[in-house]
C-alpha cells in the first residue's frame, strides 16, 4: 500500500520532472542521509517508509522515528506512512532531513484492490470495502473469516462452530439460495479458487476487498452472485526486511452460557416423580435421589478441557531495482477445547517478481500448506455428535468406574425406561480417529508486457491443486453414536480427494487521457477447468482394533465405497470501460459473457452487465472551499450476476445402476432412472441496483460511507417437488425470485489525535428479504421447521404456538385438542384454522410462521487506541432481532425421561396445584402425551439469539530502545471472544448454525438451527512482533 | 510495433478455441439416459430395478395396511415410547382425514412406492419395443413389467379407490400429474396386463426362481377377478394353475415359509418378495418390527439366533389378537407354526407373556436383518380361491375337495359343511388360518362385505378389555380408538398438494 500511495499521488508531477532534469547534470555523490519523521505534534513516526524516488531502494523508520539510507546528491526521498500525507525532499549537500507529516487530508487518494485491477478509492463508483491487514494485524485467530468479525459493513459473519479451521459462515448482503451456494467467490491474487479460505494463513494477506454492489462483481459474470472477496497477498516492500511474529495462548469454553442441565441428583428426582406421577412403582435406582448426591457426572463439561495454541510467522521482504520478493513461511499449532482435538498448519508463500526490460516484467507465486486435523466427531446431525449426545446422557451414569478408568458405556435396567445404551464420550474423544490431511498448492505465473504507451498486455496461467485425505476409524470399544452397546461393529472410512483447478486469464488493458478526460479499457478472456477425483472404501467388522487398514476388515461396505469424477468448465470473454473527466464525473460499464459445462444445453452461454456512475461534490465549485465537507460523493450502479453453483451435472438424468435385485439367492443387478433432464437450465440471476454516498468530514476526521441496495434474484435453481406418482420426486428447474434490500452504514471516526490517539470505526446493516414467487402451483416450501413462502422472508420457522398446557379437566373440554392426544397438563397449542382441533401438516395445518432466523441488523464496532508507545484495540460484534431453533430440546427435553434434559423441566406440568411454568407439560400418558410437545415443532424452541459480543480485546507495548539484534519491537496480549451478552438459553454460541449442504436441519430451506456444536472458546495470547 | 500486439492478440485467439467441446462435460459416474434402454442387458437392468419397491412395500407398509389394519394383529403398546401414533392410528382404525385426504405417513408410502413400480415398468413399456433381441426374452421382460405394473395399481385401486392413471413415462413437471381414474379404469388396465403377461411371462419351470412367471400372473388376475366376483373366469385361471403341475403344497405348512438363506420359491411358491441377508443392501428385517418390546437381548437371542443381538426398544407392531389366536380350530397344526409366545421381563404388564407371529420368526446370523421372503400368493391360496370361486357358483363338492386338500395338510378332518353358506363360512375360516399375517385378512374383510361389522365388533372388544389387546395395566385406548372405520384408505395429503386433481 505505501509503495502505491507513493507512486500515485498525484501533484508532484512538476517537482519530479525538474529533479530528473537536476539529476542529468549533477554528480552521483552517495552519502548517508539521516533524520527522524514526526507527526505534526512532534512525535515520532514508526515504520515510515522512507525510498529514493525512481528506485526501489528504500527503507523505514524506527521506533524513535529514525531513518538512515545512502542516498545520491539531487535524489529524491519520498516519506509515505499510511493515514499521513505523502512528502519527499530533494538530497542536496545536508547530512539530515527531518521531516514532520501531517495528516492525510486526501485519504480517499488510496488505491483499492478492484476486480481485474485497482482503483483510485476516489474514482470507484461500486460499492467497495477494502481492508488491509495492518488495521486487522492485532487478532490473534487462525482464520482471516474470525478476524473480519465486526469491521465491515453488509457482510455478516458468525462463527458457527468453534472446530479448528472451521465454521466461518460469511454473507454478502443477506444473499442466499434455495438450493445453490450462498458462499461468496474467494478469488486471491487474481485466481478465483474453487476451495474454502478456512486454512489460509491470514499473515500472508496484505489487503482484503470486498466487492458488494453488482458494478463491482460483474466481471466476476455467473459467480458473482454471492459477493466476491478479493484477496491480495504480501508483495515485496521497498528495502528488505525480515519479521518474526510468534504468539501463544490458552483457550477454554467459559461456564456461562452452556446449557444447564439436570444434575445427577435432580435427574434421579425427575425419574422418581415420572413413576409416581404415573402410579407406578419407582424403579429402585430412583427411590432416594440423594444417592446421587456426590455423583453427579457433567458428560458435557468432561469433555471439554483447556488447551493451548501456537502460532509462529517469519517473514521476508526484499526489493532490489529489478525484482521483488516477499516470503511468508508459518506454523500454526492449536489444540482443541474438546479432547484430542489438535489442529496443525504449515504454510508457505513466496510471490516475486522480476523485471526482465522496461516494457517486461514476471511474476510467480507459490502458496503450499499442508493442514492436519484431528477432531473428534463433535459436530453432526442428531444422534451423532457426541457433545450433542454428552448434553443427553444420564448424569447419574458413571463416566469413570471405580478403579478410575473410564467406563465402556451405560445402560440401567430397562425397567427405569432406559431405551438406549449410553457408550462413554471420553472414550470416543480419545479413541475415535477423525483425521483430515490436507495438502493445497496455489501458484501462478504471469508475463505482463507493455508493448507501447498506454497499454498492458499480462497473461497469468494459475493452478490450484488440492488433496485431502480423510480417515475415521471407529474402534470396538468406542462410538460417538447413541444407543449402540460396546463392543460395536469397528468401522472404517478412508477417502481421498484431489482436485485440480486450472486458469488461463489474458487481460489487455489501455489507458489514457487526454484533455481532462481519462480513459481506461479492459479486454480479455479466461478459460477455467476443474477436476476432482475422489475415492472411499468403507469397511467394517475388523478382527483386531490395531489393525484398522482394509485389509484387516471382514466386511467391505458396498454402499459407502465409491469413485467419483466431478468436472467443470467456464469459458469467458469480459471487458470493462472507465472514464472520468477530471476525476470528478465517474463513469464504468463492464460486461463478462460466461459458458459454463454446468447450463444445459440449450442455455449454455450468460451475459453478465453493469453500468455505474459517480459524482464528486467535493471537488465542485460550491464545495471546495467547505471546511467543514473535505470529501463527498454520490453514485450509483446496476448490473447483472450470476450463481452457477448448481451442481455439475443436474441438467442430466442420472440413471443409478446400483438398485438390485435379489431372485433367489442370486443378485441381480438392477437399474432405475432417478432424476430427470432439463436441457434449459441455467444460472441464477440477480439483478442488483445500488446507490451510495462516501462522506468526508472536518478534514477526513470523520468519514462515512452509505449504501442502500436492492437486488432481485430470479431463476433461483430449485429441485422442484413433483407429484411422486409420476415416479420422480424432484425436477430442477429455475424458478421464482427473492427480493433483498438493505441499508449500510460504515462511520470511521478519529476521536482524538495528538499523544492520545482514539479512532472508531462502527458499521451497521439491515439486510432484508422477500420471497417474490416459486414455482408455478408452489407458493411453499418446507425445510425441516422451516417455511419459504410467497411474500414473507426465506426460510421462517414453522410450527405450532404454545398456549402452554391445559390447566385442567374444564380447560382441557372447553379448549381444541389433539383428538386421542391432549390430557391435562399437556402442551395447549393454538387452533389456527378454528375448526376445533389441533392438526400438524396436511390441509388442515394449524402450523404458522413463528420465529425468524434473520436479524433486523447486525453491527459491529472497532475502537483503536494510542498512547506513546501502547496501543490498544477494541473490536465489537453484534447482531439483533434474530431467532435460533433450539433442536435439541426436541430431547434435552423428552419428558418421558430416555434422556437427560434442560433444567427447566423442573418447574414442568405435575398436577392442578403445581402447574409449573407452562413451557413443560405433564409427563403423564408417555409419548402419546409428550410427543405432542416434543416432535410437533412449536413456539417453545425459538429462542431470541440476539447478541454482542467482544471479540477481541488487544494492548501493546512498543519497545522504546532498539537493540542492535532487531529494528523494532513490539509485545501485546489479547483476549477473543471476551463476553458475550446475549439472552439466549439455548447453547454458548448464538452465532452457531448447523451446517449443512443438504436439505436437512442447517441446509438452504433450514436457516439458524442449533444442534449443539463445537462451541467457541475464549482465547488469552500473548504475542511480540520482531523486526529485524 | 504493431505486428508484435496482432501476434501476441493472435496466440491469445488461439488459446480460446474449440470452446464447445471444452464446455460439453459429461457425467463420467453416472450412466445418463442419453446412453441407456439400448440394449437388451438395459432393459433387464430396468425390469430388475422395477422390482425392489417391493422389498420396502413388504417389509414395513403392507403389513401396517392390510394385516394390522384388522382383527387379527394389533400393536403391544408401550407408554414409555412416543412417535407411534402413525401406525397406531392404522391399527386403531383413527387415521385422520379430512376431506378425503389423510397426512398418515405410512399410507403416503406405500402409495408412493407402487407409483415407483409404475414408473419403472413404464420406463420399460415405453421403449422396449424400440430395440431389437430375442421375442421370447423381450416378451419375459415386458411380462414382468405388464406383471408388475398390474400388481401395483391393483394395491393401489383395492387401498384406495381412485387413484391417477400413468401407463407412460413422465417427461417433464407438466405431466407429472393426471387425473384420478375410475376403479373400472384402473381395473381395465389391470386386466389388459395381467393377461398380456400371462401371454409373455415363462412358467415356473424356465423361469429364473424369483421373477414373475406366467402362473403368478394367473393369479394375480385370478385375484383380481375374486374381487369382481367374476367367479367362472377366476375358476378358469385358478384350474389352469393347476393343471399346468408347476405347483403342490408343501408336505408341511412349516416349509411353505423360507428360511433366511434356504427354501426360497419352493414349489408351493407362486409369487414372493425376495431379501437377502447380508450387506447387499438387499435384507429384511420385518421380523424385527413384529416383537414386542422392550426386548432384551438374552430374550431376542433363542428367536434370531444372531450372535450380535441389540435390545429392542420403542414400541412392538402386529402382535397376533386373541381373536386370529382362538380363530385356530382344535388340532390346526397351523397354529403352532403361526403364533409364538416370548415373555419380556421388561414389560410393564403383569402379565408379561406376549404372542409373535412365529412363521416369519427363523434364525440368522446378522442383527435387523435377514434373508425371509415374503410370500405373496401361495399355492394353498390357489387352492382356496379355487374352492371359493367354486362354492360361489354352487359346485360345492368340488369345492370342498380343493378346501379338504389344505385342511388335510393343516392336521384337520375333512370339512363337514354342506351348505352353500357352511362351506362359505368355512373357506373364509380357513383362509383366515391359512393365511394369517400375510396381509391378506383387511382385503378379505372388504371383498367379503365383512368389514365393517367385523371391524366395530372387534373395536367393542378392544375398548372394553385393553388389557387383553397388550396394553399395560391402567392404560386405555386412545380416545380416537375406532372412530374412523372406512373401507378405503383416503389419499395421501402430501400428494395431493402436488397435484391440481385431488
Amino acid at each position: 500500500m505505501n509503495q502505491k500511495i507513493t507512486f500515485r499521488s498525484g501533484g508532484f508531477h512538476l517537482l519530479s520532472l525538474i529533479t530528473g532534469m537536476m539529476f542529468l547534470c549533477s554528480s552521483l555523490a552517495y552519502s548517508q542521509i539521516k533524520g527522524k519523521v514526526t507527526d505534526s505534534t512532534g512525535d515520532p513516526l514508526v515504520g515510515v517508509s522512507v525510498a529514493i524516488k525512481g528506485t526501489t531502494k528504500g527503507t523505514q523508520t524506527d521506533v524513535g522515528g529514525n531513518y538512515s539510507i545512502d542516498a545520491a546528491n539531487n535524489t529524491v526521498l519520498v516519506f509515505s506512512f499510511v493515514g499521513y500525507e505523502t512528502k519527499e525532499a530533494l538530497v542536496s549537500d545536508q547530512k539530515n532531513i527531518n521531516i514532520s507529516l501531517g495528516l492525510d487530508d486526501k485519504l480517499l487518494s488510496e488505491v483499492v484492490v478492484v476486480g481485474y485491477g485497482s482503483q483510485l478509492k476516489k474514482s470507484v463508483t461500486g460499492s467497495v470495502q477494502s481492508i488491509g491487514a495492518r488495521e486487522i494485524k492485532d487478532i490473534p485467530v487462525s482464520q482471516i473469516g474470525q478476524k473480519l468479525q465486526g469491521q465491515l459493513a453488509g457482510v455478516q459473519i458468525n462463527q458457527t462452530t468453534g472446530r479448528p479451521g472451521e465454521g466461518m459462515n460469511i454473507r454478502i448482503r443477506g444473499q442466499l439460495s434455495v438450493a445453490a451456494g450462498s458462499d461468496p467467490l474467494y478469488v486471491i491474487d487474481g485466481f478465483p479458487i474453487t476451495g474454502n479460505i478456512g486454512d489460509l494463513n491470514p499473515d500472508e494477506i496484505e489487503d482484503i476487498s470486498i466487492l458488494k454492489d453488482a458494478s463491482s462483481t460483474s466481471l466476476y459474470g455467473s459467480r458473482a452472485a454471492n459477493g466476491v472477496v478479493l484477496i491480495t497477498t504480501k508483495k515485496g516492500k521497498a528495502g528488505s526486511s525480515v519479521s518474526f511474529n510468534v504468539f501463544t495462548g490458552i483457550q477454554e469454553v467459559p461456564v456461562k452460557g452452556r446449557v444447564k442441565m439436570l444434575n445427577a441428583e435432580e435427574f434421579a428426582q425427575f425419574k422418581k416423580e415420572f413413576y409416581e406421577d404415573a402410579k407406578q412403582p419407582v424403579p429402585a435406582e430412583f427411590q432416594n435421589p440423594s444417592i446421587y448426591r456426590d455423583k453427579d457426572n457433567d458428560w458435557y463439561g468432561a469433555l471439554l478441557r483447556r488447551a493451548p495454541l501456537q502460532s509462529y510467522n517469519l517473514s521476508l521482504s526484499n526489493n532490489t531495482s529489478k525484482s521483488r520478493t516477499s516470503i511468508v513461511a508459518g506454523v500454526f499449532n492449536q489444540k482443541g477445547v474438546v479432547l484430542n482435538n489438535e489442529y496443525i498448519r504449515y504454510s508457505f508463500r513466496m510471490n516475486s517478481e522480476y523485471n526482465i526490460s522496461d516494457k517486461v516484467k514476471i511474476g510467480f507465486n507459490v502458496a503450499p500448506q499442508f493442514v492436519y486435523d484431528d477432531t473428534p466427531r463433535t459436530d453432526g446431525d442428531r444422534g451423532t455428535g457426541i457433545l450433542f449426545n454428552a448434553l443427553h446422557t444420564w448424569p447419574v451414569m458413571p463416566i469413570y468406574d471405580d478403579k478410575g478408568e473410564l467406563t465402556l458405556f451405560n445402560r440401567f435396567p430397562a425397567s427405569t425406561g432406559n431405551i438406549f445404551a449410553y457408550p462413554n464420550w471420553l472414550r470416543a474423544a480419545n479413541e475415535l480417529v477423525n483425521e483430515t490431511t490436507n495438502t493445497n498448492l496455489i501458484s501462478n505465473g504471469y508475463l505482463e508486457y507493455k508493448p507501447i504507451k498506454n497499454l498492458t498486455l499480462k497473461s497469468t496461467f494459475n493452478v490450484e491443486l488440492f488433496r485431502s485425505k480423510f480417515f475415521f476409524f471407529n474402534p470396538s470399544t468406542a462410538t460417538s453414536a447413541i444407543n449402540v452397546a460396546i463392543p460395536t461393529t469397528a468401522a472404517s472410512i478412508r477417502e481421498n480427494v484431489e482436485n485440480l483447478t486450472w486458469l488461463n486469464e489474458n487481460l489487455a488493458t489501455y489507458a489514457k487521457s487526454f484533455n481532462n478526460h481519462n480513459i481506461e479499457v479492459l479486454a480479455g478472456f479466461s478459460n477455467q477447468k476443474f477436476t476432482q477425483e475422489s475415492t472411499r472404501l468403507q469397511a467394517d467388522t475388523y478382527a483386531d482394533d490395531r489393525l484398522p487398514t482394509v485389509q484387516g476388515a471382514i466386511n467391505i461396505n458396498r454402499g459407502g465405497t465409491n469413485s467419483g469424477v466431478q468436472e467443470w468448465a467456464l469459458t469467458s470473454v469480459l471487458s470493462r470501460l472507465t472514464y472520468d473527466y477530471k476525476g470528478k464525473y465517474l463513469m464504468t460499464a463492464s460486461i463478462r459473457r460466461d459458458g459454463s459445462s454446468r447450463f444445459g444445453s440449450a442455455n449454455r452461454w450468460g451475459t453478465f452487465p453493469s453500468v455505474s456512475a459517480g459524482w464528486v461534490l467535493s471537488d465542485e465549485s460550491f464545495l471546495k472551499n467547505s471546511n467543514k465537507i473535505s470529501f463527498a460523493k454520490i453514485r450509483a450502479s446496476y448490473g447483472i450476476i450470476g450463481n452457477n453453483n448448481i451442481g455439475n451435472y443436474t441438467s442430466y438424468a442420472l440413471i443409478n445402476n446400483t438398485v438390485n435385485a435379489v431372485f433367489g439367492n442370486t443378485v441381480s443387478p438392477g437399474s432405475v432412472v432417478t432424476s430427470l433432464d432439463n436441457s434449459n437450465l441455467g444460472w441464477e440471476t440477480t439483478k442488483q441496483f445500488d446507490f451510495g454516498v462516501d462522506l468526508g468530514l472536518l478534514n477526513d476526521r470523520i468519514t462515512l460511507v452509505y449504501d442502500y441496495y436492492r437486488k432481485l434474484t430470479s431463476n433461483l435453481l430449485y429441485s422442484v417437488q413433483i407429484a411422486q406418482e409420476s415416479g420422480f420426486s424432484n425436477f430442477n428447474d429455475n424458478i421464482g425470485e427473492i427480493r433483498f434490500w438493505g441499508h449500510e452504514v460504515a462511520l470511521n471516526t478519529k476521536n482524538t489525535i495528538g499523544k492520545f490517539k482514539w479512532g472508531t470505526n462502527a458499521n451497521i446493516s439491515f439486510n432484508r428479504n422477500k420471497v417474490i414467487a416459486l414455482a408455478d402451483g408452489i407458493d411453499r416450501v418446507y425445510g425441516t421447521f422451516h417455511i419459504t413462502k410467497v411474500g414473507y422472508p426465506f426460510g421462517q420457522f414453522y410450527g405450532h404456538i404454545s398456549q402452554g398446557m391445559y390447566q385442567n379437566a374444564e380447560d382441557l373440554k372447553n379448549s381444541p385438542q389433539v383428538p386421542g392426544r391432549s390430557t391435562v397438563g399437556s402442551i395447549k397449542l393454538t387452533d389456527q384454522n378454528g375448526d376445533g382441533i389441533i392438526t400438524n401438516g396436511g390441509d388442515n395445518d394449524d402450523r404458522v410462521i413463528m420465529g425468524n432466523p434473520f436479524p433486523k441488523f447486525i453491527y459491529g464496532i472497532t475502537n483503536n487506541f494510542s498512547y506513546g508507545n501502547w496501543d490498544a484495540n477494541i473490536v465489537g460484534s453484534g447482531s439483533f432481532g434474530n431467532e435460533l431453533l433450539v433442536r435439541h430440546i426436541y430431547s434435552t427435553a423428552n419428558l418421558d425421561g430416555v434422556f437427560n434434559m434442560v433444567e427447566g423441566v423442573k418447574n414442568r406440568f405435575r398436577s392442578e396445584a403445581n402447574p409449573g411454568l407452562g413451557m413443560y407439560g405433564t409427563t403423564v400418558g408417555g409419548g402419546n402425551v409428550t410427543g405432542i410437545e416434543r416432535d410437533w415443532m412449536n413456539s417453545r424452541f425459538v429462542a431470541d439469539a440476539s447478541f454482542f459480543t467482544i471479540k477481541n480485546v488487544t494492548v501493546g507495548y512498543t519497545i522504546p530502545k532498539a537493540n542492535k539484534v532487531f529494528k523494532s519491537a513490539r509485545v501485546y496480549t489479547s483476549i477473543q471472544q471476551l463476553m458475550v451478552f446475549t439472552k439466549y438459553w439455548g447453547g454458548p454460541n448464538p452465532e452457531t448454525s448447523a451446517q449443512s449442504n443438504g436439505q436437512g436441519d442447517g441446509g438452504n430451506l433450514s436457516p439458524g438451527v442449533d444442534l449443539s456444536n463445537y462451541p467457541v472458546p475464549r482465547t488469552f495470547t500473548v504475542g511480540v512482533n520482531l523486526n529485524f | 510495433m504493431k505486428k508484435i500486439i496482432l501476434t501476441v492478440l493472435l496466440v491469445f485467439t488461439g488459446l480460446v478455441s474449440c470452446k464447445e467441446d471444452f464446455l460439453s462435460v459429461i457425467p463420467e459416474t453416472s450412466l445418463s439416459s442419453a446412453i441407456f434402454f439400448n440394449k437388451e442387458a438395459d432393459f433387464q437392468q430396468a425390469v430388475n430395478g422395477a422390482y425392489v419397491p417391493l422389498r420396502s412395500i413388504y417389509n414395513d407398509r403392507n403389513w401396517l395396511l392390510c394385516e394390522m389394519h384388522s382383527d387379527n394383529t394389533y400393536y403391544s403398546r408401550n407408554i414409555l415410547f412416543g412417535a407411534t401414533e402413525q401406525q397406531e392410528d392404522i391399527a386403531d382404525f383413527s387415521v385422520p382425514e379430512a376431506k378425503g385426504l389423510t397426512a398418515n405417513v405410512h399410507v403416503l408410502n406405500q402409495y408412493r412406492l407402487d407409483y415407483q413400480i409404475i414408473a419403472r415398468a413404464n420406463q420399460v413399456l415405453a421403449l422396449i419395443d424400440g430395440v431389437q433381441f430375442d421375442a421370447v426374452r423381450k416378451n419375459n421382460i415386458k411380462g414382468q413389467a405388464q406383471y408388475l405394473r398390474a400388481f401395483a395399481y391393483f394395491q393401489l385401486v383395492q387401498l384406495f379407490g381412485k387413484v391417477p392413471m400413468h401407463t407412460e413415462p413422465v417427461k417433464d413437471r407438466e405431466g407429472s400429474t393426471k387425473p384420478l381414474s375410475t376403479s373400472d379404469q384402473l381395473y381395465a388396465q389391470i386386466i389388459k396386463d395381467a393377461t398380456e403377461a400371462i401371454a409373455g411371462l415363462l412358467p415356473k419351470t424356465t423361469q429364473e426362481p424369483g421373477r414373475a412367471t406366467k402362473g403368478a400372473a394367473q393369479m394375480l388376475l385370478a385375484n383380481v377377478y375374486m374381487v369382481q366376483k367374476k367367479w367362472a373366469q377366476a375358476e378358469a385361471l385358478l384350474k389352469e394353475i393347476v393343471a399346468s403341475g408347476h405347483y403342490s403344497l408343501m408336505p408341511s405348512y412349516v416349509d411353505a415359509f423360507t428360511t433366511t438363506s434356504g427354501n426360497k420359491n419352493n414349489k408351493e411358491s407362486v409369487f414372493e418378495v425376495q431379501y437377502q441377508e447380508g450387506a447387499n443392501g438387499l435384507q429384511g428385517n420385518f421380523m424385527y418390527s413384529f416383537l414386542s418390546r422392550p426386548m432384551s437381548p438374552a430374550e431376542l437371542t433363542p428367536l434370531a439366533g444372531t450372535s450380535n443381538p441389540q435390545p429392542l426398544t420403542g414400541e412392538g407392531n402386529n402382535t397376533p389378537t386373541p381373536d386370529v389366536i382362538a380363530a385356530y380350530e382344535t388340532g390346526d397344526l397351523r397354529k403352532d407354526a403361526s403364533v409364538g409366545y416370548v415373555t419380556l421381563s421388561g414389560s410393564l404388564r403383569s402379565n408379561k407373556v406376549y404372542p409373535y407371529i412365529k412363521k416369519f420368526v427363523r434364525p440368522h446370523s446378522l442383527h435387523n436383518n435377514h434373508g425371509m421372503n415374503w410370500p405373496v400368493y401361495r399355492y394353498s391360496e390357489v387352492l382356496l380361491f379355487l374352492a371359493e370361486a367354486q362354492m360361489e357358483q354352487n359346485k360345492l363338492a368340488d369345492a370342498a375337495a380343493n378346501l379338504n386338500l389344505v385342511r388335510t395338510r393343516a392336521g384337520l378332518a375333512n370339512t363337514t359343511a354342506t351348505s352353500q353358506t357352511a362351506l362359505r363360512d368355512q373357506i373364509y375360516q380357513d383362509r383366515r388360518s391359512e393365511l394369517a399375517f400375510e396381509n391378506k385378512r383387511w382385503l378379505d374383510l372388504v371383498r367379503t362385505g365383512k368389514a365393517i361389522e367385523t371391524i366395530t365388533a372387534y373395536g367393542n372388544r378392544v375398548k372394553a378389555n385393553p388389557l387383553d389387546y397388550y396394553y399395560p395395566e391402567g392404560a386405555t385406548t386412545r380416545s380416537n380408538a375406532f372412530t374412523n372405520i372406512q373401507l378405503l384408505y383416503a389419499l395421501p395429503d402430501v400428494e395431493s398438494s402436488l397435484t391440481p386433481h385431488f
